[in-house]
């Protein structure tokens, strides 16, 4: 296993008067899935037309296995890609898509045959070999598309928003289907998404793009227990957001004045500092027990919602203001009613702060 | 009501294929009569007027012509065309829908007039060569519909494919050539076919460009007709319509006949 | 300001592709164009309006353009009257029936404009086609003269420029969701009311496109005029001609030209902007 496998560095990309990205770098393990995520315009899918060689960086170097593919073309590379709606052809049958690059490397007909077969059997579409593309499926179209980009051997595989032709429940199975096939083969993959939930189910690493720069790169656990800035914390997973102001700060851990009551959160910022207070809503309990561990403040319910698996509360500050709670609970106790007052709490270390 | 409405359109449209083809049709007979006059019915059968589609001056250099001129202006069309579809559809050129108009916007405008410009211009510029004027002429006769065909082609062509087939391998030509090409192979067959046909039909602009020795088909087979009208020209036309039928079944197996409504 | 230069950078290199085609279109077609226009206004010693004065101040060439008028317009309306319905017919028909009538419909289209005025020729003459079916079926007792008649004009015109009535209206119908008509039906509309209010201005956008192909298509028809009629019927494209060809006098020439290109071009710009008012008011 290299460690550096492909790595982009200090690459820069613009359009007329739009910086697309910015001095990026990214480093990416053989045989690891790392996951583009970000909000449309964040620079995502140009980072990966940059890898694939459908677009040259302004400036900056990227690599694959050592090689300096910085100056070649998109048919040199040797760069597998999975296009959004897959760009199958239409006009071809679905063994001549996949023996497509094969045969534009200048293998024969007979020498692709046996290949074309393998990765159909791969993709467990051996008997729509000769269907055309435009009588598949969406879940068949992908599988097409992902043999297509296979069969060459590429050393990278670049997937951009594979999943989103897919209705919601095909997509979860089609996510874990394509994530062990891509095991299976061994290949080093790149998935660029605006589906949070999809970075984290696929990946190994997420990468958080922002304004055509990288803005965390970790692994999807702790990427949600521990994001590094508010854009992370809003873009991955839900979350209760409070403002508040810091009273006071020693140790590394602070203590925070929110419309909700004090509570302490692991963080050394200065006193008087305006800060944003965040909780995952299924770190809370509703009516704690006493604990030094724990915040433990008050709200009323002003809404409860049933989503089948959990439940959630909503709940009011007891003074004035915008701020609210939401709260995710697996079972809902009995006698629970909107109006109620009620008290809540979580780990002080489950508790995150930012400076807003 | 609904029934008196679905016979009388019914009918209109049996009345409208009738009235359409009745000069067509009439042509085939006449153009087998043993009479060297076109009165109907015709009196017996000969093959006499086919014969003498060879002895009459100038018809099949005509032919000749017209096929060459209507064939080079749509292939420097469907070249011309094909780059400013692509330019006007991937180029995120400024005022894209005005050029598209402009370069469709020959079709709009009365033949005569393009002629009578046409004539002009080569007048002024001293331009004499009657091949020459035919051909530049005829490209812009031809351009406009190799420009809508190939325009609503390409804005469907999602242009994915072709990038796809560059990461698998292909130069940007060869997947423009592999992967574009193929797929809007049916918008340059219609466009193509449309092309030919108004240019191998034309007369209100040939009439300008034409001179004695230089003179496309429907110029001299209205001459004919003019000077010495007899049933050759029966015979010369029902050989155009069978060609016609002929080019229209090949385009039906090729593109479908039903995808070239937008005339 | 930097804006116009970024503009200017921004500029896809794919764009240039157009110029080939940009180029030789603006030197053969518009260049001339503009040329012609000139010389209409040019005079021996410079600007004059003489040309536009003659074809405008002579009763003759008012007649002509009357004449012209009147044709195309009559051309119109009957392709209206007839192709209407008949592309209603064409939309309702199924499978193999409906490519084969949209072939015969078609079909005429692509035959020679020669060909046909030709053979309009042969059914209209004394011993054609038409006055032998209605001699046998005994409706007349003695052929009658229909050749070279307005009668015969008028049918030519409407021959040859049909199609391009029926086929926009049908691409319009077909298109049509024919639950609409239904709809109204449940809500308690009279057939009557049902064509008027629904399926009439439905197909508005494709009756505007066939009106407007038709008549300026027959505004400026040439062949078929010529063919039927002769110089009895003098139209503004003959005028041209004749001007051109064997006058030689082009300021006339190129003045009546001005005049019929203005014609074509107010009712294909006239027929966008209906095109366009009937599109938004659709709200789609």
């Amino acid at each position: 296993m290299q460690p550096d496998y492909l790595v982009v560095s200090g690459a820069d990309k613009r359009f007329g008067a739009a910086t697309v990205l910015r001095d990026l770098s990214l480093s990416v393990a053989q045989g690891e899935f790392v996951s583009l995520l970000g909000p449309s315009g964040c620079g995502k899918t140009t980072l990966l037309r940059c890898i694939a060689g459908l677009l040259h960086p302004d400036r900056g170097r990227i690599t694959v296995g050592g090689r300096d593919i910085t100056a070649l073309a998109a048919h040199q590379r040797n760069v597998g890609v999975v296009f959004q709606n897959y760009a199958l052809f239409p006009h071809l049958t679905v063994a001549e898509n996949i023996a497509f690059g094969l045969r534009a490397r200048g293998i024969s007909k007979a020498e692709a045959g046996p290949r074309v077969a393998e990765a159909l059997a791969l993709v467990r579409m051996e008997v729509h070999g000769d269907k055309p593309v435009t009588a598949l499926s969406g879940g068949q179209q992908q599988r097409v598309a992902v043999a297509r980009a296979l069969v060459v051997r590429p050393s990278l595989l670049l997937l951009d928003e594979p999943f989103s032709a897919l209705d919601r429940k095909l997509r979860e199975t089609m996510q874990v289907e394509l994530k062990q096939l891509l095991r299976e083969v061994g290949i080093t993959a790149i998935f660029v998404t605006h589906d949070q939930e999809e970075a984290l189910v696929v990946s190994d690493r997420v990468a958080v793009m922002n304004a055509g720069q990288i803005e965390q790169l970790t692994d999807p656990v702790t990427l949600y227990h521990a994001p590094a800035s508010l854009y992370v914390l809003d873009f991955v997973g839900q979350s209760t957001k409070l403002s508040g102001k810091v009273l006071s700060s020693s140790d590394g851990m602070i203590e925070v004045q929110t419309a909700f009551g004090v509570l302490r959160a692991p963080a050394s910022f200065m006193p008087g500092s305006s800060v944003a207070v965040a909780v995952r809503p299924e770190a809370m309990v509703l009516a704690p027990e006493a604990d030094a561990a724990l915040n433990t403040l008050r709200g009323q319910i002003s809404d409860i919602s049933f989503l089948g698996s959990r439940t959630q509360i909503h709940l009011n500050a007891p003074a004035e203001g915008e701020d609210r709670v939401i709260l995710e609970l697996s079972r809902l106790p009995a006698g629970l009613a909107t109006g109620q007052e009620v008290s809540f709490g979580f780990r002080v270390t489950d508790t995150m702060a930012f400076l807003a | 009501m609904e029934r008196f409405a679905k016979g009388l359109t019914s009918f209109a449209l049996f009345l409208t294929i009738a009235f359409l083809l009745l000069p067509i049709v009439v042509v085939i007979p006449v153009s087998f009569t043993e009479a060297p006059i076109f009165a109907f019915p015709p009196e017996g059968f000969s093959l006499q007027w086919y014969g003498r589609i060879r002895n009459v001056d100038g018809l099949l250099s005509a032919l000749g012509l017209s096929a060459q001129i209507a064939a080079l202006s749509t292939a420097i069309s469907l070249l011309l065309g094909t780059l400013c579809a692509i330019a006007l559809v991937r180029g995120r050129l400024p005022g894209a829908e005005a050029v598209a108009t402009f370069m469709v916007s020959p079709l709009m405008l009365p033949g005569l007039v393009l002629g009578i410009a046409m004539l002009q211009a080569m007048r002024e510029l001293g331009l004499r060569d009657a091949w020459f004027s035919l051909l530049i002429a005829h490209v812009v006769i031809t351009m406009p519909f190799i420009m809508r065909t190939v325009l609503a082609s390409l804005s469907l062509f999602d242009f994915a494919m072709v990038d796809a087939a560059r990461t698998l391998g292909c130069s940007y030509p060869l997947a423009i050539w592999r992967v574009l090409v193929p797929n809007i192979l049916p918008g340059f067959v219609s466009g193509a076919l449309f092309a030919f046909i108004a240019s191998f039909d034309n007369y209100p602009v040939s009439m300008f460009l034409v001179d004695v020795r230089t003179k496309t088909l429907p110029i001299q087979l209205l001459n004919y007709l003019e000077i010495s009208p007899d049933p050759t020209l029966a015979a010369v036309s029902t050989l155009l319509i069978l060609l016609t039928i002929f080019v229209l079944f090949l385009c039906d197996r090729m593109v479908g006949l039903r995808r070239m409504s937008s005339i | 300001m930097m804006a116009p230069a970024s503009k200017a950078q921004k500029l896809d290199p794919l764009a240039y592709l157009a110029l080939p085609g940009l180029i030789f279109m603006a030197l053969v077609f518009l260049a001339p164009l503009l040329l012609m226009l000139w010389s209409s206004i040019r005079g021996a010693d410079g600007f004059t309006l003489s040309g536009y004065a003659r074809v405008l101040g002579d009763d003759y060439y008012i007649q002509v353009i009357g004449q012209t008028l009147q044709l195309a317009l009559i051309t119109t309306a009957g392709a209206l009257i007839l192709g209407y319905p008949a592309a209603f017919a064409l939309a309702r028909a199924k499978g193999w029936r409906q490519v084969v009538l949209f072939a015969l419909v078609f079909l005429p289209l692509t035959v020679s404009i020669i060909v046909k005025s030709f053979g309009w020729g042969i059914v209209l003459r004394r011993d054609g086609i038409l006055n032998w079916l209605m001699l046998n079926l005994g409706l007349i007792e003695r052929p009658i003269r229909m050749i070279f008649t307005e009668f015969a004009l008028y049918a030519g015109m409407i021959n040859v420029f049909l199609p391009f009535m029926v086929l926009p209206i049908y691409s319009v119908v077909r298109m049509m969701d024919p639950r609409l008509p239904d709809a109204a039906a449940t809500l308690g509309a009279s057939p009557w009311f049902r064509f008027t209010r629904v399926t009439l201005p439905l197909s508005l956008p494709g009756v505007v496109a066939g009106v407007s192909i038709v008549f300026s298509l027959a505004v400026a028809a040439y062949v078929t005029p010529s063919l039927l009629m002769g110089d009895r019927y003098m139209t503004m494209s003959m005028v041209m001609a004749k001007a051109f060809l064997n006058l030689r006098d082009w300021q006339l020439g190129a003045a009546m030209a001005a005049v019929l290109m203005t014609l074509a071009v107010v009712v294909v710009i006239g027929a966008a902007i209906l095109q366009r008012r009937l599109g938004t008011a659709k709200g789609s």
